[in-house]
């Protein structure tokens, strides 16, 4: 079955491109979603924009920086408390955010001294923060705001602070993908280098691409402590500002977002020699490779049997419990693009679901040959999908569990079926040995929910006020 | 008892499709690479070749050869009864439909840009 085109998108033809159905014996020499590309006019995408690619994803997360945003203030406030990263010094990057506030005046006029006014308030009202990312957004990029050379001069007159800037607004590119591209290059040609980290094993990693969703890093920072492993930076979970700046001298990169963060794993090896190790680290039989592998590399293999061991008699029984009450569910998961992945073999081998549809909002065309490399026949493979394809797919195939965000999952719950949250988790975290029990109690929860159910009788009298369908 | 059969290129290029994110890194040099460079070490580690590693790089697709030569063997045991050759001749067509998929024939458009 080659590329299809829904019945949905018969008035914009070109969707065909980005929709597949595999069939047996086909690859993806024969058959490749294109990716990566701009939005078709007449779709309506879920694709969030460049400037929040950076700041929500990745900037974001650091929890000892001051995130100043030069933009209206809705740049600000809708990339806030719209992803759960905690931190373990009381949530900093949680609590606050920071926007220059724009007005129609500093459009018109500039806003560069607004913008160093900002930077010199925020430093005042928080003296104990003395790093900061600044980042563009659509109108200050196009008026032309020189925010390099406003933090120079800040940083002239607070010595003892350091800031990062972004130059990434919102139209830089066709989705949140270019936001992760701009900060990963910035990142490790401005900052990565100028700090050396107090070294203290000789087994030393980057973790790079996990933002500690619901605790993710600090589950797996478990792992790294117990095989006395230092984790020079996580990329960007839990972690300090300066951590980030000392990259450069880990032995190994180890890759769980390559979508987010492969640049800066790409360039480490390019520029500092570091190898590029990518694994999988949610679901058991991943996670247990992935600690095999980073083992391998030092030469501790003993120490990672002992860690798996342990986590599979503590954690096995619970997901053989749940696997033998979701053998079998249909699974689709609409995520950004990695997760999709990272989660079709692990929900498949591991809980026995089968996914059945997978719709990526900013994978680029290396994510749908993983996806379809690993993933069934039979299933759809989709491309920054539009609503009306999500419909049409959900009438094809039928899913028992949606993995999406809450934008569709409002969606989906109105069609009475029930969906997890794929980005921020419902009850994570997610990753490791025990995170994959909680996705698997999660997806059981909403499975064997009797309220949808309930929900699908109509218990509407019979009303004189009729709303008439669209036409 | 019967005896298992012995693994075909199918088997065990299917198991590295479903399994191996190294054969899809973010650029055709990279994926070039890391197959020819893991299979190579995969090749030396099933037929019991001493393997020398000196660089990072080595010690990486060593780590990856590792567990993939463990996989196979617990999943097509009959591997451990082929011949040298044989097995070099199994894994170079592994590499070849490898290099065909990720590399030559990939639709994928930005394989070959310069710059990450």
């Amino acid at each position: 079955m080659p590329m299809v085109l829904l019945t949905c998108d018969k008035d914009i033809p070109e969707r065909e491109k980005h929709i597949y159905l595999k069939a047996p014996d086909e690859d993806t020499r024969s058959f490749l979603p294109l990716a990566n590309a701009p939005t078709i006019p007449g779709t309506l995408s879920e694709r969030g924009c460049s400037f929040c690619g950076a700041k929500l994803v990745i900037g974001g997360v650091l929890k000892d920086t001051i995130q100043m945003i030069h933009g209206p203030v809705g740049c600000a406030y809708d990339t806030w408390h719209t992803k759960r990263y905690p931190s373990d010094n009381g949530h900093f990057q949680l609590k606050y955010v920071w926007s220059t506030d724009m007005k129609e005046p500093d459009v018109v006029f500039g806003g560069e001294k607004r913008l160093e006014a900002s930077m010199h308030e925020a430093f005042e009202e928080m003296p104990n923060i003395k790093r900061m990312i600044l980042y563009t957004t659509c109108p200050t990029a196009l008026i032309g705001d020189d925010v390099k050379a406003v933090a120079k001069r800040v940083m002239a007159a607070r010595p003892d602070v350091d800031i990062f800037t972004v130059e990434c607004p919102g139209f830089a590119g066709v989705s949140q993908s270019k936001g992760h591209h701009v900060l990963n290059i910035g990142w490790v040609n401005e900052k990565v280098g100028t700090v050396e980290p107090t070294i203290t094993s000789e087994y030393t990693i980057n973790f790079i691409g996990d933002y500690n969703i619901q605790g993710d890093t600090d589950l797996l920072q478990q792992y790294w402590q117990a095989l006395g492993i230092q984790v020079i930076a996580h990329f960007t979970g839990n972690a300090n500002y300066d951590d980030l700046r000392g990259m450069h001298r880990a032995k190994l990169s180890v890759v769980n977002c390559a979508r987010s963060a492969g640049y800066i794993a790409n360039e480490l090896k390019r520029q500092y020699g570091i190898p590029r190790l990518d694994i999988d680290s949610w679901g058991f039989n991943y996670m247990a490779e992935g600690i095999r592998k980073v083992c391998a590399f030092f030469g501790i293999e003993q120490k990672g049997e002992d860690l798996i061991a342990s986590e599979y008699a503590k954690w096995k029984p619970k997901l053989d419990w749940y696997k033998e009450r979701l053998k079998g569910t249909r699974m689709a998961i609409w995520t950004g693009g990695p997760r999709l992945w990272h989660w079709t073999k692990a929900v498949e081998d591991d809980l026995g679901a089968e996914v059945v549809a997978m719709s990526s909002k900013f994978g680029h065309e290396e994510d749908f040959e993983k996806v379809i490399a690993r993933g069934r026949d039979g299933t759809y493979y989709v491309d920054d999908g539009n609503e009306l394809e999500f419909f049409e797919i959900i009438e094809a195939i039928k899913p028992e569990v949606i993995f999406t965000g809450p934008r569709v999952g409002e969606i989906v719950k109105k069609l009475h079926i029930p969906y997890i949250n794929g980005h921020g988790y419902h009850n994570g975290p997610y990753m490791g040995f025990e995170g994959f029990i909680n996705l698997a109690r999660d997806m059981y929860n909403a499975v064997r929910n009797p309220l949808f159910k309930l929900a699908r009788t109509d218990i509407r009298a019979t009303t004189t006020s009729e709303i008439k369908e669209a036409v | 008892m019967t005896t298992p059969s012995l693994p075909s290129v199918e088997n065990l290029f299917g198991y590295v499709q479903k399994r191996c994110l190294w054969q899809f890194f973010s650029r055709s040099w990279d994926r070039k690479e890391n197959i020819e460079g893991i299979l190579g070490i995969a090749a030396k580690l099933l037929l019991g070749e001493p393997v020398t590693l000196t660089s990072p790089m080595d010690r990486l697709f060593h780590a990856d050869a590792k567990i993939l030569v463990a996989d196979f063997r617990e999943h097509f045991p009959a591997i451990t009864t082929l011949g040298a050759e044989e097995v070099k001749a199994l894994l170079q067509s592994v590499k070849d439909r490898l290099l065909d998929l990720a590399v030559t024939s990939s639709k994928n458009r930005e394989l070959h840009q310069n710059l990450y």
